[in-house]
């Protein structure tokens, strides 16, 4: 599996998290559950935000700065 | 960018995760320390809990040994699993960065959860694996990925051998997961309900509950640190691992041995006698098995000493396998029927966890960050050495202040327990044990706020570090000693 | 990376020829010490497995060869202790109060086993030393509201009060605000009059006040906390013209009590003490400086 079809599948994965917590936090008993539920939502959505971000920013940049290469023991 | 472009360039290993843990750690610890030092206060004088629910001992004791255990020492395991494992296999983390990211930001959101959790009064009341059912589950998606990332990159590996710190971390990730699953089994009253009961009950409930408590100090904070102590020691003494032989025989038997101890935690209770004789014959059994990663990790100095007169880093990691062996020895003992009978239930056993706490798993931490962040941040070395070397006597001292304190009152409360006058009447009473142990805590308070200053040392010397990109090194020429120690 | 042994030029040992990262090994053997260590502790460990209960065999298990129990060694360890008090604590149950004080040797033992009684099972709500506490009668001032002689106490520490058990000490007292009995200004006026019984000269209370505050206590408090306010034994109601005050006697206090009274609860420890760590605690009770 390349890097991109796994970065988007982990992309994904954060709808149905992102729903969960919201069903959560919807459905919740005590404040506890509310809590999670609502955090589980805002910390996916914001995952799934920042992987698209950050898809477009390694676009725009080729190369990465400076490889770490395996025979170069630091 | 795709595969294509990488097959024509060197390995490129994915680092950006690695310092993400590396500053993670430092903050837990920093936090961890803190809620270690305020709750020492609040045992001495129990009016520093302020009165609130939240500040409550019983309320922010889980938030400190989680935020030692697994916010500062799992941060530190994920984060140099991950490194170690793709230097020592020479190859990227398998499931691309993006997954890496993930399983970051989601063991973070695994802890502040659980810490929110604590503090609002939620607890399953098992000691270290006090989330509720919800946030248990989550763990347990972060440590399954965790897992197969790890595993992953083992099986793309570009050397032909799997080395010995990898053993040692695929063991703490397989055997953590199946501790946590089977002691968390519980039914929650309802899915949009925090609270759940434990699928077991009586003896049998406590018996699993120390299954796990053993097993997470054997394979979570034994396991995993050793994995650490076999990468980093030689790499900063620059040296071969003193024996290969033994490395095997003892990473086996530690394995196998391990998982029988967790009944000497229940001596004299409702337990069988039969599973109290085996947890403690288990426990005698496991003591050379674990001088073995002790025996490997200071042979491996032996024509290197000398380093530890110009590497501060290096020290910390050896003097906690100094630790390292005496909490294993001390550990043993304790797990004898009759020398229990006094220790159990005592401050001693406080003493005991953090000796090995302190001593050996924040010990080899801080020498593998003192090694690892100039390696991360490619700058040449640490921000201030003496700052090191500060952090590592202020820190000694804490951990000496700290155990030895606990000792003494662990072994006094033991012997006022079972004191009885002529007349056959008990000698003291509860409240004077707790009179009686009043100034050691203050002594432990103390080492405590020592440990703390070393931690903000190390915390600023780290930023210091990250942030000036230029050669900053203290002008310490390496063969001499740093002035004033 | 190719294996490739090497010797390590300070030791002079072979590496076993792998390289991870710059990271070799060497190949040295087991260390002698640490295997015949290991070895006889494992040794130990199958001693143990034979003398002692070890192995799971099914729906039993072996007992070993010593046929040790740790549930016959604490009642081994629990009959000898007892065995070790009989003497003392036989006679302390038999002898009346008056004998028991004729005996020093045995009035000691009496002593002793209320002091340690009392640290463990009293001290948590009624303080070191009897003190008492807001809620939590003061057993050294002498505000007795059950009775002060030492066989008042002891029977006060057998059936405890409100405690559930048939011979439990009652008392009950009206909730006069919550329940309408009288109302907010009248409590008010009730508490004013109250204080002026403990505290004098009584400041910021209007003398009308006080007046009308008497005449609702002689319709309403009377009868049980009596006349002269010196409370009532039988029924456990406190005696008001006190220095003493089992939910204190600030205004605010006095006005919440009457609003809607506190009524403590103490176990009836007949059902976890013996009859003669009773009668131990009583006369250690009795003699902390409020007995009758």
């Amino acid at each position: 599996m390349d890097d991109d079809t796994a970065d988007a599948a982990v992309g994904v994965a954060m709808v149905p998290l992102c729903l969960l917590g919201l069903l959560l936090a919807a459905r919740a008993h005590d404040n506890e559950i509310y809590l999670f539920g609502f955090s589980l939502a805002a910390f996916t959505a914001l995952f799934g935000f920042s992987l698209i971000k950050r898809h477009y920013d390694m676009k725009d940049r080729p190369l990465p700065a400076t490889p770490v290469q395996a025979n170069d023991h630091v | 960018m795709s595969d294509h472009t990488l097959q024509a360039m060197p390995v490129v290993y994915n680092e950006e995760v690695v310092r993400k843990f590396m500053i993670a750690a430092m903050f837990w610890a920093v936090i961890a320390f803190t809620l270690g030092t305020y709750l020492a206060l609040e045992l001495t004088w129990p009016t520093f809990n302020l009165g609130y629910s939240f500040t409550n001992f019983g309320r922010l004791r889980p938030v400190h040994t989680s935020a030692g255990i697994f916010a500062f020492g799992g941060s530190m395991l994920f984060g140099t699993a991950m490194h170690v494992v793709q230097r020592t296999c020479r190859a990227r983390l398998w499931g691309g960065p993006a997954l890496a990211n993930f399983i970051f930001w989601g063991y973070q959101f695994f802890i502040v959860m659980a810490a929110l959790s604590y503090v609002m009064g939620y607890s399953k009341s098992r000691e270290y694996a006090e989330p509720e059912w919800h946030i248990d589950l989550w763990l347990t998606l972060i440590w399954v990925l965790m897992t197969i990332v790890y595993v992953g990159t083992l099986l793309r590996r570009a050397e032909p051998h799997i080395y010995v710190a990898n053993w040692f971390y695929l063991a703490f990730l397989i055997t953590v997961a199946m501790l946590h699953i089977v002691n968390n089994l519980s039914l929650p009253v309802s899915f949009f309900g925090a609270k759940s009961y434990s699928l077991f009950s009586g003896v049998q409930d406590a018996m699993v509950q120390w299954w796990y408590g053993h097993n997470a100090v054997g394979f979570f904070l034994t396991a995993g640190f050793l994995g650490m102590m076999y990468y980093f020691i030689p790499k900063a003494a620059n040296r071969p691992i003193y024996s290969y032989r033994l490395s095997i025989v003892h990473f086996w038997a530690l394995i196998f041995l391990y998982i029988w101890a967790g009944p000497h935690h229940l001596h004299y209770t409702a337990l069988p006698d039969w599973t109290q004789t085996l947890g403690m014959a288990f426990s005698i059994m496991l003591w050379m098995p674990s001088w073995g990663g002790m025996i490997n990790g200071l042979m491996t100095l032996s024509g290197a000493w000398d380093k530890l007169r110009t590497d501060p880093g290096l020290r910390f990691s050896v003097t906690a396998v100094g630790f390292y062996g005496m909490a294993t020895f001390e550990g043993p003992v304790m797990s004898i029927r009759s020398v229990n009978s006094l220790s159990h239930y005592t401050d001693w056993g406080i003493g005991h966890v953090h000796s090995g706490a302190l001593g050996w798993v924040a010990f080899i931490s801080f020498g593998a960050m003192y090694y690892l962040i100039p390696v991360l941040w490619k700058r040449p070395a640490m921000w201030s050495q003496r700052l090191v070397a500060w952090h590592y006597w202020i820190a000694t001292l804490g951990i000496v202040f700290y155990i030895t304190s606990m000792w003494v009152a662990g072994i006094m409360q033991g012997l006022m327990w079972r004191a009885y006058d002529s007349f056959g009447f008990l000698q003291y009473s509860f409240i004077e044990s707790v009179v009686a142990v009043h100034p050691f805590y203050i002594i432990r308070m103390i080492g405590g706020v020592c440990f703390l200053a070393g931690g903000l040392m190390m915390a600023f010397n780290m930023f210091m570090t990250i942030r000036d990109p230029q050669d900053s090194r203290q002008g310490f020429p390496s063969g001499l000693a740093v002035a004033g120690e | 990376m190719p294996t490739k042994i090497e010797k390590d030029s300070l030791t002079g040992t072979n590496t076993t020829g792998h390289d991870w990262d710059g990271v070799r090994e060497l190949d040295n053997p087991l260390p002698k010490w640490w295997l015949y260590t290991w070895l006889v502790c494992i040794a130990w460990a199958f001693v143990w497995f034979v003398l002692y209960p070890s192995i799971p065999l099914g729906t039993t298990y072996w007992h070993g060869v010593l046929g040790a129990s740790t549930r016959a060694e604490v009642d081994r360890d629990v009959a000898a202790v007892t065995a070790r008090r009989a003497g003392v604590m036989n006679k302390i149950a038999a002898e009346p109060y008056d004998a028991i004080r004729a005996q020093p040797a045995l009035l000691e033992a009496a002593q002793t086993a209320g002091r340690i009684g009392f640290a463990n099972n009293c001290q948590p709500c009624h303080g070191a030393g009897g003190g008492g506490a807001i809620g939590y009668p003061a057993l050294a001032a002498g505000a007795w509201i059950w009775g002060g002689r030492v066989e008042d106490i002891e029977l006060t520490l057998q059936h405890g009060i409100r405690s559930g058990d048939p011979d439990a000490r009652i008392g009950q007292m009206p909730r006069f605000g919550a329940d309408g009995i009288l109302t907010a200004p009248q409590i008010e006026q009730v508490a004013d009059y109250v204080m002026t019984l403990y505290q004098t000269p009584r400041k910021d209370a209007a003398e009308a006040d006080v007046k009308a505050g008497a005449a609702l206590y002689a319709e309403n408090c009377v009868a049980c906390h009596g006349e002269n306010a010196k409370g009532n034994r039988e029924l456990g109601a406190p005696a008001l013209a006190s220095r003493v005050h089992l939910y204190g006697g600030a205004r605010e206090q006095v006005v919440a009590q009457i609003t809607q009274p506190r009524l403590g609860v103490m176990p009836a420890w007949n059902q976890r003490l013996d009859a003669a760590t009773i009668k131990s605690l009583a006369l250690y009770v009795h003699d902390l400086g409020g007995g009758e």
